[in-house]
């Protein structure tokens, strides 16, 4: 009331002075909340158990009915798509009128109505309720199953299939949806072009026959329409239908993932990759984790304010959105977190979405943004009531899912008992991003090799099934290793040239997170080597290796160094080890072509005296060193360091990659050489250790 | 100047007499000192408020070398304001339990908030200090940029079949404002400073160039003190604004391309230029689109999907605009067809339109169609505060809300025969046939690659 009062004095006094400036140094108080009333519905049940449910709502002149079968999911096995097509086919013949009778009668009204498997939805202008009922009850009671209707629709699924082959959602979405479920659970099945062949009449009339029985039915009558008027409407066309048992189905819980992988779908033409981080849950409606996990999905991915907008989109710029859901379901819940991003910040960006999961496990969240999640979702919930058919799905769920009575009645109040502690118990719970499947829709030549650093990486087809890409059959006969590697030392100016070479000097520039750094690296045969890694005003880090004695320094103090770390550093302090690997211990294995940065380019897997394992890649055409991918072990977990070289240039007539890329995590450094030159008498001081 | 602030509301409280008394949308507009046009709908159903504001901007405002600004600013005007910290914007508002987003077309660009009733005021403050004072600078720029250009890459590039719009403007509209498409070159993006951005801010953002629609649970009398308190201390607008002359090209001859996608199904895309939306003729256009896809037993469905079984889906819609439409109908084939046979059948069925007036009961029939969808149309408040909006800013008629129907209940059966006839012609389209990537030919793929950049 103050607010009010204040308000008319501002205007009193604007209208003697003029402007009066606002104080738009902050946010305006909000008035009293409004009551929030949940609007009421009747409901009546027909003697062979169809249960109706009215909402009546005078707003418009028009009427919704929406019918339901209570059942659990039906198996389809070989034959799926069939169940969605016996709804189809439901809607194109009773005994009373054909497909195109149905059509013109319903066009006709202006009205609408649409079968699924177990469902119907009609709707049209009050004055036409009687005959849309009419149609309706028709539609389930008489369908005729034409066969030449099915074949139609059986053609139209295979278009369908055709048109959703270059679609990234639609192929997302079958592959998350096999890989969280599996193919055995009624979930994880895919319609494809062999499954279609499968669906006959009878599998399609048996399911109508087992299924569609008023005694599992649900009915809700929304709009301006009285219970009255309702219940004479839907007696009259819905009496005669006769009541049955239907079996019950169960199911076993889809396979839990044990650690995080990455199933990727191959698909060349992508300029974005569609990413879903996504696993089954249990979590079954009215549980009480169920409003808990609602709040914390809020603040995780509920809207443009959740973390992963705001990181992924605000402050990356990796995205037009990103989002997350914790789904709750009689038979299994799921998780999910997605975002569409461009190729080259695909593994950036999986790798923020998953920090943003770990956070909130890890740490609590923020008393404000609790609160900001709860008022949200009290808003959302007002909001939804202006639809007057929230209040008649309401009344549904509380039907369906066996919730108490005064559920909705109670929502809110149990929304705002959610505490700090709810959420980081419901993260711990539900959000898991250590035993998730990330489903990635991309070019996998661009993103394949950087998303190994989050799992193993598997290759689906986009109904969701395994294969190996195989790379290995595209190698021209007879080629090893070696051969690959003895190209490169040609390619940089022949095993002669290198032979000459006593010592390298360079420095390169580069920048990461906004500091410039620069890098100076010196090798001097045999078996010295420097390098210092410095931002201005403050060395970084430093490595020496001298002979048999290696050291890194870090920030100016000596970092201790493991026997690996140090056997490593020093067999990189030899100048073009390739020339003889196998003196080395080295051995190198080809393993297949694979496409780098839109070129082809043989794989080598190396791997050191110390068991470390790398693998480098040369390009087809040229021969040259593009590529070279290692893990790292790090405080984070094992992540996957790439870097690629580029920009060959010949300095005193050998090649030399004139820009480098690094890529680990998130994090990208771009570095450029400065000065680069060969033999020219480097001192051994500079190779001494302390 | 010191008028008593009562005096400078422009009242004029639009009253008008409906067939349906139930579906009446009673609202109140006025005018404040700065030009900014003010609109009122109470409905206190449930508790919560609409608070919309479209500025008179769209696409076919920007300068040519300039194009997809107006569909940027749609982004940057999030960013926050001098009194309101980046990213601030959209938490507060949902941290209200509200609401919010934005649209932009070709004509205009919308933003809006539903938030709880008692959040009334907020929402007008939010929307004042986007119009007073937005924030336009480097970050936010740098940001959007990048998000605008997923937004591409998600809806357009990356999608079967999204390139159609594109092009078919390009080829409709050339030569005209309408040409390029609201999301807009990146390049130009790239290559715009920010004082460029702030000059546009300063050009359209303007209360003069503003409609204010509120719709919900509010008080009229109320509501307006704080309309004034908020909104009455952005000065008005100094500099002109560019509105582009539409001048449409007479038709000459029929556009054709193949256009070699990422798709496995072809589809053919037939684009007629039409006149501009609330001219009679685009009345009758509508009546004719809902005649040729308005349901299963509209005449493409019925024909090509049911019968013929040549498309997997027809779909044809009228894309009005303020100076100029364009009528496009466009069908994906079944598996084995081919796009020639599909887009044949697609012809003949306009040309039956154009020889055959339409028998009483398919009249009947379309006539309850439309009158279906006009009174389904106003079932929220955000959608009556937009409709609100439009219909002011394009016809000077808010009350269109309420009696728009008698508009489309003056067409006849003759007057479908005839903008058919007029309309629907070879010499006035644009004709995109969509087909695989490798159905492409290989040898002679020079133009080809051009397609392939994106």
């Amino acid at each position: 009331m103050r607010n009010l009062i204040t308000c008319f004095l501002l205007v009193v006094l604007a209208s003697v002075n003029g402007y009066t400036q606002v104080d738009r140094s902050k946010y305006p108080e909000p008035g009293p909340a409004p009551e929030i009333q949940l609007g009421e519905y009747e409901s009546f049940t027909l003697k062979n158990g169809l249960k109706v449910y009215v909402v009546e709502n005078k707003k418009l002149p028009r009427v919704a009915f929406s019918l339901v079968l209570d059942k659990d999911p039906t198996l389809e096995g070989d034959a799926a798509g069939y169940v969605s097509m016996a709804g189809e086919l439901m809607q194109r013949g009773t005994t009373k009128r054909t497909k195109e009778q149905l059509d013109q009668e319903i066009d006709f009204m202006g009205a609408s109505l649409n079968v699924g498997s177990s469902s119907v939805y009609a709707a049209s202008l009050k004055k036409h309720s009687e005959k849309l009922v009419e149609i309706m009850a028709d539609v389930v009671l008489n369908p005729t199953f034409p066969a030449e209707e099915l074949e139609k629709i059986k053609k139209q699924t295979l278009s369908g299939l055709e048109a959703g082959k270059d679609d990234p959602g639609t192929i997302a979405s079958n592959v998350a949806q096999v890989v969280v479920y599996g193919k055995d659970h009624p979930y994880g099945e895919i319609t494809t072009e062999e499954t279609v062949e499968n669906v006959d009449l009878d599998k399609i009339k048996t399911y109508y026959q087992t299924y569609w029985k008023p005694n599992i039915a649900y009915m809700a009558i929304v709009g301006d329409i009285n219970k009255k008027e309702a219940e004479r409407l839907v007696k009259k066309h819905f009496d005669k239908w006769a009541k049955g048992n239907v079996p019950p189905k169960k199911y076993d819980l889809p396979k839990m993932p044990e650690k995080t992988t990455v199933a990727l779908v191959d698909r060349p033409a992508s300029v974005q990759s569609a990413i879903n981080v996504t696993y089954p849950i249990i979590l079954a409606p009215g549980h009480p984790d169920v409003i808990k996990a609602r709040v914390a999905n809020q603040i995780l991915g509920g809207g443009s304010a959740g973390r992963l907008f705001q990181n992924l989109r605000e402050e990356h710029g990796y995205t037009y959105g990103s989002y997350s859901s914790i789904s709750s379901d009689k038979l299994v819940g799921r998780f999910n977190a997605d975002a569409s991003v461009r190729n080259e910040v695909t593994d950036s960006a999986v790798f923020e979405l998953l920090k943003e999961l770990k956070t909130m496990e890890n740490e609590k969240v923020s008393e404000e943004e609790l609160l900001n999640a709860k008022n949200f979702i009290t808003g959302s919930f007002a909001r939804s009531l202006e639809s007057p058919s929230t209040i008649a799905s309401f009344a549904l769920n509380i039907e369906q899912n066996n919730l108490p009575k005064d559920y909705y009645a109670n929502y809110l109040k149990n929304v705002q008992a959610v505490t700090l502690d709810d959420v980081q118990a419901i993260a711990r719970k539900y959000i898991n991003p250590d035993k998730a499947h990330i489903v990635i829709v991309g070019k996998g030549s661009d993103v394949a090799d950087k998303l190994k650093q989050f799992g193993e990486v598997k290759y689906f087809d986009i109904y969701g099934q395994s294969y190996t890409p195989s790379a290995k059959s595209a190698l021209p006969a007879g080629l090893t290793a070696t051969k690959v590697l003895d190209n490169y030392l040609a390619a940089l100016g022949g095993k002669d040239k290198l032979k000459q070479v006593k010592d390298v000097s360079m420095t390169m520039k580069g920048s990461a997170m906004g500091t410039e750094l620069t890098i100076t690296d010196i090798k001097k045969a045999p078996g010295k080597a420097y390098m210092l890694l410095s931002v201005p005003g403050m060395e970084v880090q430093k490595s020496v290796v001298n002979g048999n004695e290696a050291a890194i320094y870090s920030m100016g103090q000596k970092a201790p160094l493991d026997e690996k770390t140090k056997k490593d550093l020093i067999f990189k302090s030899i100048l073009y080890p390739e020339m003889n690997y196998d003196a080395f211990g080295v051995n190198s294995t080809l393993t297949g072509i694979e496409n780098i940065e839109g070129k082809e380019a043989y794989a080598v897997d190396i791997v050191l005296p110390s068991g470390s394992k790398s693998t480098q890649y040369f390009d087809k055409e040229t021969g040259l060193k593009v590529r070279e991918s290692a893990s790292l072990e790090t405080p984070q977990g094992t992540m996957n360091q790439v870097v690629d070289f580029s920009d060959y240039k010949e300095v005193k007539g050998i090649k030399f990659p004139h820009v480098s890329t690094m890529t680990v995590g998130p994090q990208k450094i771009r570095t450029e050489v400065v000065t680069v030159d060969y033999n020219t008498g480097v001192k051994d001081d500079q190779f001494k250790i302390e | 100047m010191k008028r008593k602030l009562f005096l400078t509301f422009f009242l004029c409280f639009a009253l008008v007499f409906s067939m349906q008394a139930q579906n009446k949308i009673e609202f109140t507009e006025y005018d404040l000192d700065n030009g900014l046009h003010v609109i009122l709908h109470q409905d206190k159903s449930t508790p919560i408020v609409a608070v919309t504001v479209l500025y008179h901007v769209g696409a076919k405002n920007e300068d040519p070398t300039r194009t997809g600004f107006a569909h940027f600013f749609e982004h940057l005007l999030f960013e926050g304001s001098e009194n309101i910290g980046r990213g601030e914007y959209m938490k507060k508002i949902q941290s209200a339990g509200g609401a919010l987003n934005a649209n932009t077309t070709n004509d205009r660009t919308f933003y809006y908030e539903v938030l709880p009733s008692n959040q009334l005021e907020l929402g007008l403050y939010m929307e004042s200090e986007r119009m007073l004072h937005a924030k336009i600078d480097q970050v936010g720029v740098d940001t959007q940029r990048e998000v605008v250009k997923e937004e591409k890459r998600q809806r357009y590039d990356n999608q079967p079949y999204m390139s159609f719009q594109a092009k078919m403007f390009e080829n409709a509209f050339k030569g005209t404002n309408y040409e390029w498409s609201t999301i807009g070159s990146l390049e130009h993006l790239n290559e715009a400073t920010l004082d460029e951005f702030i000059e546009f801010y300063n050009t359209f953002y303007v209360p003069n160039n503003a409609t204010l629609s509120i719709a919900g649970d509010i008080n009229i009398e109320e509501t307006k003190k704080l309309v004034a308190k908020y909104f009455q201390e952005i000065p008005k607008g100094t500099k002109e604004i560019p509105r582009p002359t539409y001048t449409a090209k007479p038709a000459k001859k029929e556009v054709r391309e193949v256009v070699y996608d990422n798709i496995q199904l072809p589809a053919v895309f037939q684009g007629y230029n039409m006149p501009a939306q609330g001219t009679a003729d685009f009345y009758a256009m509508d009546m004719l689109n809902t005649l040729l896809s308005g349901g299963a037993s509209s005449r493409l469905n019925k024909e090509l999907v049911d019968k013929q079984e040549k498309a997997l889906q027809v779909v044809s819609f009228p894309f009005a605009m303020e100076d100029a439409g364009i009528f496009i109908t466009l069908g994906l084939v079944s598996v084995g067809t081919d796009v020639g046979e599909l887009e044949a059948a697609m012809d003949a069925e306009i040309e039956k339109v154009k020889n055959e007036l339409i028998t009483d009961t398919e009249f009947q029939k379309i006539q309850n169609q439309v009158e279906n969808k006009f009174v389904s149309s106003n079932a929220t408040v955000s959608g009556i505060a937009e409709s609100l909006a439009n219909y002011h800013v394009y016809f000077d008629d808010a009350n269109l809300i309420n009696n728009e129907i008698k508009r489309y209940n003056s067409v006849t059966k003759e007057d479908i025969k005839r903008v058919a006839n007029k309309y629907l012609t070879k010499e006035n389209r644009v004709v995109l046939q969509y087909l695989p990537k490798s159905a492409q030919k290989q040898p002679d793929n020079t133009d080809l690659n051009k397609e392939d950049k994106n």
